[in-house]
């Protein structure tokens, strides 16, 4: 009989904490776009002589963090050096925390197949980020290289590393896992949490067990710089390493790099042979105190965390999972929806519009909810027209448009767009309808010549008298305007 | 007198008295270093053009009316390991011998905006590491008292200047006695305050757990002034106390010994010590004793036994990591390779001395993975152990009295060969800096031979005043420490 596998991951995630200033030093962090080491100072380029201040907004963000993760907050924690030679790391230690993160012990939960799943959360601790090399050959090449640059604006900046329990099973779920930490992170504001420029950073750790008990090496993928990487590495570990044991071998315990351009992963032996960090307490800084008044202002601080939210959406408000899934995606989004109902609107026709084009203003513009020209109550309005009947949502939706692009109040807009609150009805709608009928009169004829058996040519034309007025009347309305044109139009023919 | 003769205060009185110009006193001092340098290297670096500027901006505060602070015109000299900006700073080592700090230590901010003059930079064992600055990639310092032998270290350089009387204030930085050892080998006193008490920013860092800054000087009153400059809080460094600071003049000008309970330490008399020095001890005890102090006999076995193991681990442990960014990427000395391993390794190998290298493979080697608890870990539980005997000591005694060194300053080269030996004329400083401890090597008299002998005092944490009030006790019978000839005919 073949043996059957189960998949075992657990990942470490680094998440760029938004400080304003780097971990040790008063350097600004913002270095995307910023010309090469220009956000340094004697102490992150680590000149001797310099010392290490701990910039107490990271503990805050780290703990806030922390406490959503449901993780114990340790009261004293302590930081270590991890030391190493590479020339991005300034000191040749890096500041971390060891055997006293501030966080330990907690669990979030992700959702996979519409299964809600809880992954433990190991610990949460601080460190601080290295710089980063630019390597390069004299005609700019990056193979064959014959130097490297260094750049130190990103040493320093505060990391959080969370690592989490080997509870994931499959790619799917460390994919959800990240997905989830990255909207938590982002609904916290601890982080911009983007994967591509690297605030946020995961190594997965993946083993294989097998049916017949035995258990592969623990490997290490590194390199994976977009959610889609990680799952193709650990796709393609998994293949690999099953493999492996199936023909009998080994899987052995290291480090390996994932090649995304060739889909693989790569033995890195060489390069890390036989690490020990020589890990001891870090000397220039004292121990970590943090108080209860700190643990209790950053639980204050907490918003309802996305999978409350998401979950509220569906029980509550009874959203389907799908739309649930899309309005907790970001907090901006929810709480938009949340004040436009607070102010009277209808949750499904809110969370209808919100999705849809609350959203695309959102994606199109790159704004934040709270940026736009209008508020959830003013949302709630024109909702509230479309609702009594005197908006039709084509008419609303163009006012929707003119109010953001122009900034403008519904009146203001609704005048602009040449919109008709209450509807067009009664004479304006019947002189809409003749207009299309003697624009189109060929269908016009056919349709009063009884040519139109199967009702396309009328149809057609009841849907140009719906963009002619906008759709400001209800098809039943001006189906029955349209009849009564027809009706005339055969009797004066007659 | 002679300005080189002139203790601290009197030189800032007279100088903002316009008596006497800063520039004068530079001079005088720049003049005495010309004419000894050849002799005694005890600089790595002579400061003369800025010197002379800073001077002239004192006498310019004077004659505008303005307090250039209590150290107004003062030249004094701070260990190489200390930074300046856009002064050298070599830490006796080739790895560095071109770097060019862009900021200054805190010491030396507070130095000069009290109106010292710094006029040097002093010698030193590479990094701090040795007990005679034979150990100085810029070649070894004599000791002013006798030049065939060694200043002591690693700030031999700082003790022998003022020894020289090249300068009244010098500042050195004492991991495991560095300080206090030159002090008693150069016959000045040396005082090395409780950790926490001096900022270590800008203090090239030997053993960061270990390290602090403190300043030599030939009158207790000296020291007491410098120690005020030197001590305010500094938020750059964080285990720099933010405790109030005591007045170390009003200490030293109003010695309150009286009822004082004095600890000897059996275990430290009844070893290896030089005669002469023992007989210090016991004539520094009659005079305490005479100014209405008692006297208690405390053990410190544990410090005795552990002390120098336990400090041999602890420092090499926290200099392999302190020492590990002189790799060449970004500043100092670099011995080119074609790949980056080979380029770490060269620029290291050549760049640093033996027994830099000693300690870093020492280091290196208790905090790797399967020997870390064996030593590290180990050394850990024995400072542990040393700091709860200082404690308990400290429940039946107000200050400690004992030996500062083993021996009378032995000579140039005789050591050298001979690691354990050297490391053995620091057994009673490091167990102090261990238990993070004021101490303060204070001058007790010239032998026959014209070498210095000495005791230390050791107070607990943040009682470091008690220590300028006994010495002053002790000064006033044994005289200041005289100024050296420096080998000059």
């Amino acid at each position: 009989m073949t043996p059957s596998f189960e998949t075992v991951i657990g990942l470490e995630v680094h998440v760029q904490l938004a400080t304003a200033t780097k971990l040790f030093c008063s350097c600004p962090t913002d270095y995307i776009g910023s010309e090469p080491n220009t956000l340094v100072c004697p102490v992150c380029l680590g000149l001797p002589g310099t010392l290490p201040s701990l910039n107490g907004r990271s503990v805050e963000l780290g703990v806030k963090t922390a406490l959503a993760l449901g993780c114990s907050i340790s009261r004293t924690s302590r930081f270590h050096r991890k030391n190493y030679f590479y020339p991005d790391l300034p000191k040749a230690f890096q500041i971390s925390q060891y055997d006293l993160p501030v966080a330990t012990g907690g669990s979030m939960p992700v959702f996979v197949g519409g299964e809600k799943k809880f992954i433990g959360i190991t610990r949460l601790h601080l460190e601080e980020d290295a710089g980063k090399l630019v390597h390069g050959t004299a005609d700019g090449r990056l193979s064959g290289r014959s130097f490297s640059n260094v750049d130190y604006n990103r040493a320093g900046i505060p990391l959080a590393e969370i690592v989490s329990e080997p509870d994931m099973r499959s790619p799917e779920e460390a994919r959800e896992y990240v997905l989830t930490l990255r909207r938590l992170v982002r609904y916290l504001g601890v982080s911009d949490g983007d994967m591509e420029s690297g605030s946020l950073r995961v190594d997965a750790n993946i083993s294989q067990k097998c049916s017949d008990g035995r258990w592969g090496g623990r490997v290490e993928i590194k390199n994976v710089n977009s959610v889609r990487a990680m799952e193709r590495a650990l796709d393609f570990e998994i293949t690999r390493q099953r493999g492996i044991m199936l023909s009998g071998g080994t899987v052995v315990q290291e480090t390996r790099h994932w090649d995304d351009s060739a889909g693989v992963t790569r033995s890195s032996r060489g390069k890390e042979e036989a690490h020990d960090y020589r890990y001891f307490p870090e000397p220039d800084l004292p121990p970590l105190i943090v108080n209860d008044a700190l643990v209790r202002a950053m639980g204050e601080s907490l918003p309802e965390l996305p999978w409350v939210k998401r979950e509220r959406f569906e029980t509550e408000w009874g959203l389907s999972p799908e739309d649930a899934a899309v309005l907790s995606e970001r907090l901006d989004l929810a709480e938009f929806l949340e004040s436009t109902v607070a102010s009277g609107a209808g949750r499904d026709i809110a969370a209808n519009w919100i999705k849809t084009e609350i959203l695309r203003i959102l994606n199109e513009t790159g704004l934040d909810a709270g940026d736009l020209p209008f508020t959830p109550r003013v949302l709630g309005e024109l909702l509230g027209e479309v609702v009594k009947g005197s908006l039709s949502n084509t008419a609303a939706r163009d006012v929707l448009e003119v109010m953001y692009r122009k900034g403008l109040g519904i009146q203001d807009a609704m005048k602009e767009t040449g919109v008709v609150p209450g509807g067009v009805t009664g004479d304006l709608l019947a002189k809409a309808v003749r207009r299309v009928l003697d624009a189109n009169r060929e269908e016009t004829g056919l349709v009063l010549s009884g040519a139109d058996p199967s009702g396309k040519k009328r149809k057609y034309l009841q849907g140009l008298v719906m963009r002619e007025i906008r759709g400001q009347a209800p098809v039943g309305d001006v189906s029955a305007v349209i009849d009564e044109a027809l009706r005339q139009m055969r009797g004066l023919d007659e | 007198m002679k300005h080189e003769q002139m203790d601290a205060s009197s030189i800032a009185s007279a100088v903002t008295s316009g008596e006497v110009s800063a520039v004068e006193v530079v001079s005088a001092s720049l003049r005495r270093i010309r004419s000894l340098e050849p002799r005694l290297n005890a600089l790595i670096t002579v400061i003369e053009e800025y010197a002379l500027e800073r001077a002239a901006h004192v006498d310019g505060q004077v004659s505008s009316g303005c307090d250039p602070g209590p150290l107004a015109g003062v030249p004094v000299v701070v260990k190489d390991n200390m930074c300046t900006r856009g002064v050298r700073t070599t830490c006796g080592s080739r790895i560095l011998d071109d770097w060019e700090p862009p900021y200054d230590a805190a010491v030396v901010e507070l130095f000069e905006r009290a109106g010292a003059v710094i006029v040097g930079k002093s010698n030193m064992d590479e990094f701090a590491m040795g007990s005679s600055t034979e150990h100085s990639c810029f070649g070894p310092a004599s000791n002013p008292r006798d030049i065939s032998r060694v200043p002591g270290g690693s700030s031999g350089g700082s003790a022998a200047s003022v020894a020289a009387g090249y300068v009244p204030i010098a500042l050195g930085s004492d991991t495991g006695g560095s300080i206090r050892q030159p002090a008693a080998f150069c016959g000045v006193h040396g005082l090395k305050p409780t950790y926490g008490m001096v900022s270590r920013w800008g203090l090239v860092a030997f053993a960061s757990s270990l390290d602090q800054i403190g300043p030599f000087g030939r009158s207790v009153g000296d020291i007491a002034l410098a120690m005020d400059v030197i001590s305010p809080q500094d938020f750059r460094d964080s285990t720099c106390s933010r405790r109030e600071r005591p007045s170390f003049r009003d200490g030293a000008s109003n010695p309150a010994v009286k009822g004082m309970r004095i600890g000897i330490v059996r275990e430290f008399l009844d070893g290896p010590l030089d005669p002469s020095l023992k007989r210090s001890i016991e004539e520094a005890a009659s005079v305490l004793v005479s100014s209405g102090c008692t006297m208690v006999e405390v053990s410190l076995n544990e410090s005795a036994s552990f002390g120098l193991p336990c400090y041999y681990i602890i420092a090499p442990a926290e200099a392999s990591s302190n020492l590990a960014r002189f790799d060449g990427v970004r500043y100092g000395f670099r011995e080119e390779a074609p790949d980056l391993v080979s380029q770490f390794t060269r620029t290291r190998s050549y760049g640093f001395g033996e027994e830099v290298k000693r300690r870093i493979l020492t280091g290196t080697f208790v905090l790797s993975s399967g020997y870390y608890d064996a030593y590290y870990l180990t050394a850990l539980k024995a400072r542990k152990m040393i700091c709860q005997e200082f404690d308990r000591a400290f429940r039946s005694v107000d200050v400690i009295l004992m030996p500062a060194v083993p021996s009378l300053p032995f000579r140039k080269g005789e050591l050298l060969d001979d690691p354990i030996s050297m490391y053995m004329s620091d057994v009673f400083t490091l167990p102090v800096n261990l238990a993070g401890l004021p101490g303060m090597t204070v001058f007790t008299g010239l032998e026959p031979s014209g070498l210095p002998t000495s005791v230390q005092l050791v107070a607990p944490r943040w009682q470091d005043r008690r220590l300028v009030e006994c010495a002053s006790v002790i000064e006033e019978r044994f005289g200041c420490p005289p100024i050296a000839e420096g080998g000059a005919l």
